[in-house]
């Protein structure tokens, strides 16, 4: 470090997947809105030709309660994508920000910041993929699969990074006192 | 918002009867009450993503132009970049002008106006700024 009162840049690709989520979560806010009755018939539909996983009996007013239940799900998921992608984008350009200034030695630098991209980046995915995954599997299961698949691999990932760079800097305070 | 929803509530509720004709007021005071609900909750609805989007755009568009500052090399693309960003900071407005248009042009009407006029070229400038920094970082990571 050249000095430490100055902040340090994280490498460039990390940067570059930070600002690529932004611009997803940008697309797909957008995308939600333009499309929101293309992306809810079509989520429907799926429902329809499946109902034995949304447990729909044939009986209008019980069948249209399940629906508008899973239909409210669906596009709360997608919301939760737009929101999380853009909150992990600047998670990780101010962690990473932070990792590059204050973790002095490269054996920790290095992984840290690998995982609070990998982790961050991943992690809204999660969001998007229990939507797709609502009108096949319904959203219990789906929730289950991308918890297991995205939220609890990826969402870890970043937990432990943050955990290990919330040590890092306690450490550097303390020898800074004791110094 | 919190404080003043019931002022809020009543002041759309008030402008929605007095425009009866673009809300398609009908005399049926059942039907009427539906309509009246519908775009009270869409002002309010307008009002709550202002609140949300200010937060989240700004700290988007400070980040994003930090790094305009700090990794783009090329000072014409760092103006291009700020300028695309500052108009998408305005973003948000757009949520005003929803909260406002519905009121004034009828619920559906008033949020296609939004939409159309202000939210998409506003949140295009935003996306295209963020896709333009994402090139200029590529590219700046090939450059010598």
């Amino acid at each position: 470090m050249t000095s430490p009162d100055s902040w340090r840049l994280p490498p460039v690709p990390v940067l570059l997947t930070a600002v690529v989520l932004i611009v997803c979560a940008e697309v797909g806010g957008a995308s939600m809105v333009r499309f929101k009755l293309e992306l809810t018939r079509w989520a429907r539909q799926a429902m329809l030709e499946r109902p034995g996983t949304h447990g729909l009996v044939g009986v209008r007013d019980v069948d249209e309660r399940v629906l508008d239940e899973a239909l409210v799900k669906f596009d709360a998921g997608l919301r939760l994508f737009h929101l999380h992608a853009e909150g992990m984008g600047l998670v990780i350009i101010a962690t990473a920000t932070v990792a590059a200034t204050l973790a002095g030695s490269p054996a920790s630098r290095r992984p840290i910041i690998a995982l609070l991209t990998v982790g961050g980046a991943g992690y809204p995915l999660g969001y998007l993929l229990w939507s797709g995954l609502i009108p096949y599997y319904g959203p219990d299961r789906g929730k289950t699969i991308a918890e297991w698949l995205v939220w609890i691999p990826f969402g870890g990932a970043t937990i432990v990074a943050l955990w290990w760079l919330a040590g890092l800097v306690a450490w550097r305070m303390m020898r800074r006192e004791r110094a | 918002m919190s404080r003043f929803r019931p002022e809020i509530e009543r002041y759309a509720a008030a402008r929605v009867a007095a425009n009866a004709r673009v809300h398609g007021l009908s005399g049926s005071a059942e039907y009427d009450d539906e309509v009246r609900e519908r775009a009270v909750f869409s002002v309010e609805a307008g009002l709550s993503f202002f609140h949300t989007h200010a937060e989240g755009v700004g700290l988007i568009l400070f980040f994003g132009s930090t790094l305009v500052a700090s990794a783009v090399p090329w000072r014409r693309a760092r103006a291009a970049l700020y300028l695309a960003f500052t108009m998408g900071a305005l973003f948000p407005l757009g949520y005003l002008v929803y909260g406002a248009a519905v009121l004034a042009a009828g619920r559906d009407a008033g949020i296609e106006l939004a939409e159309r006029w202000v939210l998409t070229p506003l949140g295009g400038a935003a996306i295209v700024g963020l896709v333009g920094l994402a090139l200029a970082l590529a590219v700046a990571r090939r450059a010598p």
